[in-house]
């Protein structure tokens, strides 16, 4: 679905944002895109997306170049921003005058979604707080039914129930045909809805596997005083989680938070050891 | 197709008219109001509104509230919590340049000439209930009207253009490239002038050197205007679709 290819990417005088950026998003699967604040989390978003051009580097969305935002791909891609500005219209007038535009958009299912979000269609948007604002957005952009779907800090602003309120909506947005990309540095809100993860850091690609690979050879909880051998990473605050090769041990749920830090001090060894298994199994 | 697509430029026009909706409904009202108060001191004396007490006012209010409006329309791209809907929304940049001209030309300057002309003809009625005014239309469509709608026609494709390049004090910005141009041309005249009539002793001044201009007038206006009309202004709108595909949030 989308191809990136040694992209680069820098604002004019400043540091290189993005570097060397090799990614493939394929359909059917919901990306987690993480990394530290000013890593190029949101420019590749944007970029994504037609609103800032690559300086170097092939990218393609449908197989299309979306640099000349071509309509054709545009129909395709939906982008919830972390921070926006809605206009002051009615939420049933913001779907009438923005529906249109996309072929796919279904106006039950937006309805359905905002109703879900306990929002009702005659409520004027500039009356919402940011947290039912990013809800409308959210309605809007999964009821266009793109097949693809960006999330720049989709939780941001949620509150508790909204939150697992929004996993449960994703979760059922997801299909065959559609990607979804999710960037975040609010990890815990998310672990259960994602199953690919891509961790930016320094400006380059440092992490890019599937959730099953992951879980099925790094192991994440306390380990037994005989095991300290084979931890890849450890962390001593919260009771020391440590991180280690799975080997003939149980399944464990993936700890998002210490896999981000384990991946931004022991990239090297973690993606080599990922990728030896993933080749042994091919 | 698919990069232009009629009914997808009427509702990008649609879209545009319903985010501006309470600012044109308020500036409608205020000039309404002001086209009436005027439009009634107009029928003191002679019972009538001329046309060219129409377009004393009318022409006035026409060309600088349509430029605000071409301002306005491209308010939503340089927003920076706003700008992404504008530019991700599946229009192509043909549509965005086409459906911006439509709505701050063509039905910009509809809506504001029935406006003027209904706000006038209210007066008139008024007029004759109230004190001795005739009835009559109001004669818009005066040689003074066409002229004024030909030179908002020239210069909106100016200012669509600096609405566009411009990120902040956009008006200010575009007025002093105008202004600097109007300037360079003034001076490039003077320049012409003094090289192509000084072998022939032809000074500004004289009796021959007025009798030439009013000649070059003549001859060279149409032409001037050709430039301007058929020209220029297309060429703007150009300039205005590449800006348009190059702009980055």
């Amino acid at each position: 679905m989308i191809q990136i290819k040694d992209l680069r990417f820098y604002y004019p005088k400043s540091k290189i944002i993005l570097d060397n950026i090799t990614l493939d998003f394929v359909p059917g699967n919901i990306y987690g895109l993480f990394g530290k604040n000013g890593e190029g989390k949101s420019t590749l978003m944007k970029i994504m997306t037609g609103l800032l051009f690559p300086k170097a580097g092939y990218y393609r969305v449908l197989g299309k170049d979306i640099s000349g935002r071509n309509v054709k791909c545009l129909q395709e891609i939906f982008m919830v921003p972390e921070d926006f500005e809605l206009p002051g219209l009615k939420i049933s007038t913001y779907e009438q005058v923005n529906s249109p535009f996309y072929p796919g958009f279904s106006r039950d299912q937006f309805y359905k979604l905002i109703e879900e979000f306990k929002l009702s269609a005659d409520e004027n948007i500039s009356t919402l707080s940011f947290g039912n604002k990013k809800k409308v957005l959210i309605a809007f952009g999964i009821a266009t039914n793109t097949k693809l779907l960006l999330m720049d800090e989709p939780t941001n602003g949620l509150d508790i129930p909204s939150k697992s309120q929004f996993r449960k909506i994703m979760a059922l947005a997801v299909d065959e045909g559609k990607c979804i990309i999710i960037s975040t540095h609010q990890v815990r809100d998310l672990h259960s809805l994602i199953n690919h993860i891509v961790i930016l850091d320094q400006s380059k690609v440092v992490f890019d596997q599937p959730l099953s690979n992951i879980s099925e050879h790094l192991w994440f909880g306390k380990p037994m005083r005989d095991e300290r051998e084979s931890i890849i990473y450890s962390e001593t605050s919260f009771g020391g989680k440590a991180m280690l090769f799975r080997q003939d041990r149980d399944e464990t749920e993936v700890d998002l938070e210490l896999l981000f830090n384990a991946v931004l001090s022991e990239s090297n060894k973690i993606n080599n050891a990922l990728n030896t298994f993933h080749d042994e199994a091919i | 197709m698919k990069q232009f697509n009629i009914s997808r430029i009427g509702n990008f026009i649609y879209r545009d008219i319903i985010l501006l909706k309470g600012a044109i409904i308020t500036t409608l009202s205020v000039v309404s109001a002001i086209f009436f108060i005027v439009f009634l001191f107009s029928l003191r004396g002679d019972h009538q509104i001329t046309s060219g007490e129409f377009m004393s006012v009318f022409g006035k209010f026409y060309v600088a509230l349509g430029v605000l409006f071409i301002f306005s329309v491209f308010k939503e791209a340089h927003n920076q919590k706003s700008n992404h809907f504008y530019f991700s929304l599946p229009v192509s940049s043909y549509e965005r340049i086409a459906a911006a001209w439509l709505s701050t030309f063509v039905v910009y300057t509809l809506v504001f000439s029935i406006l003027g002309f209904l706000i006038g003809q209210i007066a008139i009625i008024l007029g004759s209930i109230f004190s001795k005014t005739n009835f009559h239309l109001l004669p818009i469509f005066s040689e003074s009207y066409w002229h004024t709608v030909k030179v908002y026609f020239v210069i909106q494709p100016v200012f669509l253009y600096g609405a566009i390049a411009f990120n902040k004090n956009r008006v200010g910005k575009t007025l002093l490239v105008v202004v600097l141009f109007v300037i360079g041309l003034i001076v490039l005249n003077m320049m012409l002038f003094g090289i192509l009539n000084y072998n022939y002793d032809v000074f500004s001044g004289e009796g021959l050197a007025s009798e030439a201009f009013d000649k070059t007038g003549q001859d060279f206006s149409a032409i001037g205007k050709g430039f301007f009309m058929g020209i220029f202004a297309p060429l703007m709108l150009l300039a205005s679709y590449f800006k348009i595909v190059e702009k980055e949030v």
